[in-house]
């Protein structure tokens, strides 16, 4: 394999779907950012901590402009590195996964990562905008959430390992096992420490937002990885023959 | 009269060296994004980047979009 040429399709490929996401989550999830970081806000001006002065706002504007500077940037990085795992998944597993196109291949293999490694996290832990989450237990919740994608990720390559070597019913047994087993983890897995005191339109909005936004960036990624592999074909090895 | 013919041979190996970096940046990324708190620039500017956060800030919005835990 032209391991550059690999690289470099899966980089190109994950940046521009990160990108892709960070230009649409200004019309997204920035709408209730922007609504829950006010409702903080507020709440430091009631609480006496802060007060609404014209100096308050030239900082917290300059504060928010750089946060929201930032959002096409980060989901550039965000998009090197979920989309270099991306790559080295599809890398080592192109050749068993179904279809005929590249295209084809990588929609059902981002289809299977964004439901282990995203969807079934994100319903045990689902995204929370600012004004929900204290600053001690940010430690707590990022090692719960990151386990979790973890188990669920680890969970679906075992029970795809148990899939190849069963010889029947292994489709149903696979995926039954895996409903199982995640099933358990979900029940296991403590909560979500913090309590939720915003108001819950905010917070739904805020996590369908999130969701959609974040299973756009899967579905671009693998359209443009799989386009490239299929245009570039970086593990051909062409080979001529003489009649 | 001899003709020549292409062949496409697709090759099952993932050279190691591309499966290092490439998990190399997807540490790097999910640290940066997901988590960084003044971690990263601590070792250009010290102990100030825990207060100053400009990665962290610069990576909020994208943070809490991605479903990370924040604050």
């Amino acid at each position: 394999m032209r391991q550059l040429l690999f690289i470099g399709i899966v980089l190109v490929s994950g940046f521009s779907a990160g990108v892709i996401l960070g230009l649409i989550n200004f019309v997204t999830t920035e709408p209730f950012l922007d609504r829950a970081i006010e409702l903080e806000n507020k709440a430091n001006f009631e609480s006496g901590e802060e007060k609404d002065t014209p100096q308050f706002r030239a900082e917290y504007n300059d504060y928010r402009y750089w946060q929201k500077s930032g959002m096409v940037l980060a989901g550039g990085i965000f998009g090197l590195g979920v989309g270099s795992l991306f790559g080295i998944v599809f890398g080592l597993s192109r050749d068993v996964l179904p279809g005929k196109h590249h295209v084809q291949k990588a929609l059902v293999l981002s289809g299977l990562m964004w439901f282990t490694i995203f969807m079934m996290p994100f319903f045990k832990y689902p995204a929370n905008p600012p004004t929900v989450g204290e600053p001690e237990t940010v430690v707590l919740r990022a090692v719960l959430y990151l386990s979790f994608i973890a188990i669920s990720g680890f969970g679906a390559v075992g029970f795809y390992q148990l899939y190849k070597r069963l010889e029947k019913n292994r489709k149903f047994v696979a995926f039954v096992g895996y409903v199982a087993f995640i099933s358990i983890a979900f029940v296991l897995m403590p909560s979500n420490p913090d309590k939720i005191t915003a108001p819950m339109d905010l917070v739904n909005g805020f996590r369908i937002m999130s969701a959609f936004s974040v299973s756009l960036f899967w579905f671009a990624n693998a359209i443009i990885l799989g386009s490239l592999w299929q245009r570039f074909q970086p593990d051909a090895r062409i080979k001529f023959e003489k009649h | 009269m001899s003709s020549v013919k292409e062949i496409t041979i697709s090759k099952q190996t993932v050279p190691i060296f591309a499966v290092v970096i490439l998990a190399l940046i997807f540490a790097f990324g999910l640290f940066l994004v997901g988590y960084d708190q003044g971690h990263l620039f601590s070792v250009v500017i010290g102990e100030q980047a825990y207060e100053d956060l400009y990665l962290h800030e610069l990576g909020h919005d994208m943070r809490h979009a991605a479903g990370f835990p924040c604050h």
